[in-house]
C-alpha cells in the first residue's frame, strides 16, 4: 500500500519537472504582431503579414544571395541564437479591440516585442498599453505624427510620418510648376485643390496637415472632406469634390474605400488635372488589380516600390524573394513591415539580452546603415529628444504614378524625388471620359 | 444650375430604389398589423443572394433579380409559418421584440457565414457605365437601372393588391381579418402571402442595390431606418404614398448636394465649409423625429 502512492508522486514528479527541463534548451523571442487581417485594410493586412513572416524567416534560417545582415540566418546570435517567433492577432481596424489583444499578446502569451498596428487609430491605443506594461512596441507602418508625439518611453517608429510625407508632396507640386518633373514642362495651371479623407485618426491628421502646409506653400484647399471609411456609397461625396471644380484631387483612403472612391470618381465622370493618394488604398496591390486601366495616371505617395531595385539592389533581391512566395511585388505595406522586423532583429542583436530594458536601451542608440535596408533610406536612428520622441529621422517618402508599360502590365514608376524618376510623369490626369 | 440638378437627379434614382425597399414594409405592416424589424437583414440577405449569383455563376448582377425574388418570398413564408405566426398570439409588445430579435439572429447568422468584410460587385455590364445627360446630369447607368425596375416591381406590387383577387383578399383582411375568415378567405395565408410579398420585394431591392452599393452584415440597420422614414413620411398601409415618400427620402439623402449649390452656384461660400456629408444619413434620422413629432400619421393618412 505504500509503495503505490510513492509510485505515483514519482510519475507526477517526472511529468512536471520533464518539460522545464526541455524548456531550458533554445531560447524563443515572443514577437506580437498586430495587424489589420480583416475590414477595410484586409488587402493590406495581407502584404503585412506574408513580409513580416518572411523576414522572421530569413532571420532565424538565413536565405543565401541576399546582402543584408539578418539574410546570414542564425537566429539572434547575440541571446544563444534565440530563434524569433511570430503570434498574429487580428484588429480589425477596431482600436478597443487592438487594445484587449495587446493585453493578452502581453500577459496570456507574455511577448517580449510588440510590432503593429497599420492603423494609426489602432497603434495609438496599442502603443498605450505597451507602455502602461513596459513592453517595447516597433511601430513599422502608421503614419499619423501624433503617434510618436505621446511621451511613451516604449514605442519607436521606422517609418516616416505624414507631416514628412505631406511635405513631399507640395515639394512636388511646387516643382511641378518649375519645369522639375521629369517629362512635364512647367505647369501654372494647378491653383484649387480639394480632398477627401477617411475619418479616423489617419485621415483626419493627413487632412489637417494638407491644409497646413498648403497655406505655408500658397496653396488653398477649397474643398476639405471627411468621410467613413466603411462607407457603402460615395457618390455624394465625389460630387461635393466636384462641385469646386478642383484642379487636384487628393485623398487619404484605405483599400476598401480608395477602390470605390476611385469606381465612383469615374462613374461621376470627374476630370481634375492631377489625383494623389495618400498611401494606405492607393498603394495597396488590390487596387491596381481591381481597378485595372482605370488607376493609369494616378499619382500616390509611397515609401517603396520594385523600381527602387534599379536604385538598391537588396530592394530587388528582397523582392523578388516575396514576390516568389506570394505572387505579387512588395510595396509599401509590405516592406516597411519587412523593414520593422528587420529593426527589431537588428536591436536585439544589439541588446544581447531578451530584457525590455535592454531592447530600449538599445533602440534609443542604433543607428542602422541605409544600404542594409530594402529601403531607400538614408538609414533608421530614432530620436531620443524634441517634438517626436522615438521616431526614425533617417527615413523618406517616394511619389509614384501608375502607368503602364509596353506590355500593358500596369505598376508604379517613381515621380518623386525628381532625382530618382524612373519615366516620364503623365500630365495632366487623363480623366473618365 | 449644375449641381442643383445632379443631385436632384440622384437623389431621385436612389429614392426609387428606396421605395421598393420600403414597400414590403408597408405590405406587412398593412395586413397585419406588425413592424417587422428585421426588414433590413431581409434586405441584407437578398443583397448577398444578388453578389453570389452574379459571382458563381459568372452572369451580370442584374440577373441576380430572379434567385433573389424567389429567395425572399420564400425566407418571407418561412419567418410566418415558423415563428411570426406564433407571435400573434402574444401582446404587440412580443410581436415588436420578436422581430427585433429575428433581425439580430440574422444578422449575426450572416456575420457568422459571410465575415464581417464589406463586398462588393466590381463587374458588369453596367459597371463603371454613365450617361452624361449635360447640364451636370450623370447618370450611373447601374442607378437608373435599379430606380427604373424598382418602379417596375413597385408597380407590379401595386397592381397585385389592387387589380388580383389575391390582392383584394390581403385587402380585406388588412382592412378587417376577423371579417375577411368570416367571407372564407383564409387569413393565415393571407399573412404568409403578406410576408411572402413583403420579403420577395425587399430582397429584389437587395439585389438591385448591391450592382452600386457594397454589402457587409451590418447594413441592414442603416435600410430598415430609411424604410421606416419611407413608411412613417408617406403614411403606414398607403402604398402609393410610399413611393412619393420614397421619393422625398432620396432627396433628403441629396441635401448636401444642396448646400452645396447654395454654396458654390449660389454664391453663400460660408455654406461650403459644413460638414454635409458626413451627416447625409443624420438628415434622415431627423426627419424621421420631426415626422413623428409633427405629423406622425404621414403625408397620406393613416390605414384607408
Amino acid at each position: 500500500m505504500t509503495r503505490r502512492p510513492l509510485l505515483r508522486l514519482a510519475l507526477v514528479l517526472a511529468m512536471i519537472l520533464l518539460p522545464t527541463l526541455c524548456l531550458a534548451a533554445e531560447k524563443t523571442i515572443k514577437i506580437g504582431v498586430l495587424f489589420p487581417l480583416s475590414g477595410p485594410a484586409a488587402g493590406a493586412g495581407a502584404e503585412l503579414r506574408a513580409a513580416a513572416e518572411l523576414a522572421v524567416e530569413i532571420a532565424n534560417n538565413g536565405l543565401p544571395g541576399v546582402d543584408i545582415a539578418m539574410a546570414k540566418g542564425g537566429g539572434v546570435k547575440s541571446i544563444g541564437g534565440a530563434k524569433l517567433q511570430l503570434i498574429f492577432k487580428d484588429h480589425e481596424g477596431n482600436p478597443t479591440l487592438g487594445a484587449d489583444l495587446a493585453k493578452k499578446l502581453i500577459l496570456d502569451d507574455k511577448v517580449n516585442i510588440v510590432m503593429g498596428c497599420y492603423n494609426s487609430s489602432v497603434t495609438k491605443t496599442v502603443a498605450a498599453v505597451c507602455d502602461q506594461y513596459g513592453i517595447p512596441m516597433v511601430n513599422d507602418s502608421s503614419t499619423s505624427p501624433s503617434l510618436t508625439r505621446q511621451g511613451y518611453k516604449w514605442f519607436w517608429r521606422t517609418t516616416p510620418h505624414d507631416e514628412q510625407f505631406t511635405q513631399d508632396l507640395y515639394a512636388f507640386l511646387k516643382g511641378l510648376s518649375e519645369g522639375k518633373v521629369k517629362g512635364v514642362p512647367p505647369v501654372k495651371d494647378i491653383a484649387t485643390l480639394a480632398s477627401a479623407c477617411e475619418k479616423t485618426e489617419w485621415g483626419s491628421s493627413v487632412s489637417e496637415q494638407l491644409n497646413k502646409f498648403g497655406a505655408k506653400n500658397g496653396y488653398t484647399l477649397a474643398k476639405q472632406l471627411l468621410y467613413a471609411d466603411k462607407s457603402a456609397d460615395l457618390s455624394s461625396e465625389v460630387r461635393s469634390l466636384m462641385a469646386v471644380k478642383p484642379d487636384a484631387m487628393l485623398f487619404a483612403c484605405y483599400s476598401s474605400d480608395a477602390i470605390l472612391m476611385l469606381n465612383t470618381l469615374k462613374s461621376q465622370k470627374a476630370a481634375p488635372k492631377l489625383i494623389w493618394g495618400q498611401n494606405a488604398g492607393f498603394e495597396d496591390p488590390t487596387f491596381a488589380n481591381t481597378l485595372g486601366d482605370t488607376v493609369v495616371g494616378v499619382l500616390t505617395r509611397t515609401v517603396f516600390m520594385p523600381k527602387v531595385a534599379t536604385v538598391k539592389k537588396v530592394a530587388g533581391q528582397v523582392n523578388d524573394v516575396y514576390k516568389a512566395r506570394t505572387g505579387k511585388d512588395m510595396v509599401g505595406a509590405a516592406s516597411r513591415a519587412f523593414t520593422g522586423m528587420q529593426a527589431i532583429v537588428a536591436i536585439l542583436e544589439m541588446a544581447g539580452s531578451d530584457e525590455p530594458a535592454a531592447f530600449q536601451k538599445a533602440a534609443n542608440a542604433i543607428d542602422i546603415p541605409g544600404a542594409d535596408l530594402v529601403m531607400p533610406w538614408e538609414g533608421i536612428k530614432f530620436t531620443t529628444e524634441g517634438e517626436d520622441i522615438g521616431q526614425n529621422v533617417k527615413g523618406m517618402g517616394l511619389i509614384g504614378q501608375y502607368q503602364k508599360d509596353a506590355s500593358g502590365k500596369i505598376g508604379i514608376e517613381i515621380v518623386y524625388p525628381f532625382n530618382l524618376a524612373t519615366a516620364d510623369m503623365i500630365y495632366p490626369f487623363p480623366g473618365f471620359k | 444650375m449644375d449641381i442643383l440638378l445632379g443631385a436632384i437627379v440622384s437623389g431621385l434614382l436612389l429614392g426609387a430604389v428606396f421605395a421598393l425597399v420600403a414597400l414590403g414594409l408597408n405590405v406587412i405592416f398593412g395586413v397585419m398589423d406588425i413592424v417587422n424589424f428585421a426588414h433590413g437583414e431581409f434586405l441584407m440577405l437578398g443583397m448577398y443572394v444578388g453578389l453570389f449569383t452574379s459571382q458563381f455563376l459568372g452572369v451580370d448582377p442584374l440577373f441576380g433579380m430572379a434567385p433573389a425574388l424567389v429567395f425572399g418570398f420564400l425566407l418571407g413564408v418561412a419567418c410566418y409559418y415558423g415563428f411570426v405566426r406564433y407571435l400573434l398570439r402574444g401582446p404587440a409588445l412580443a410581436q415588436l421584440l420578436g422581430t427585433f430579435g429575428l433581425m439580430l439572429l440574422l444578422r449575426n447568422l450572416a456575420l457568422m457565414c459571410f465575415g464581417p468584410d464589406e463586398r462588393s460587385v466590381r463587374s458588369g455590364l453596367l459597371v463603371g457605365v454613365s450617361f452624361d445627360l449635360g447640364m451636370g446630369m450623370i447618370v450611373p447607368a447601374t442607378k437608373l437601372a435599379a430606380a427604373l425596375l424598382s418602379v417596375a416591381a413597385f408597380v407590379s406590387v401595386w397592381l397585385l393588391m389592387n387589380r388580383t383577387k389575391v390582392g383584394k383578399a390581403l385587402v380585406a383582411t388588412s382592412l378587417n381579418a376577423q371579417g375577411a375568415r368570416y367571407m372564407g378567405i383564409p387569413t393565415d395565408r393571407m399573412n404568409a402571402l403578406a410576408w411572402g410579398v413583403g420579403g420577395g420585394s425587399v430582397c429584389l431591392a437587395g439585389a438591385l442595390l448591391v450592382n452600386f452599393w457594397s454589402v457587409s452584415p451590418g447594413v441592414g440597420i442603416l435600410f430598415t431606418m430609411i424604410a421606416f422614414t419611407v413608411v412613417a413620411l408617406g403614411g403606414f398601409g398607403s402604398i402609393s404614398g410610399t413611393f412619393y415618400a420614397a421619393l422625398v427620402v432620396g432627396m433628403i439623402t441629396e441635401i448636401p448636394g444642396f448646400t452645396d449649390f447654395l454654396a458654390y452656384t449660389v454664391g453663400l461660400r460660408f455654406i461650403g465649409d459644413w460638414p454635409m456629408t458626413a451627416f447625409k444619413f443624420t438628415f434622415i434620422y431627423l426627419a424621421y423625429f420631426l415626422i413623428m413629432l409633427l405629423r406622425p400619421q404621414g403625408l397620406f393618412g393613416w390605414k384607408r
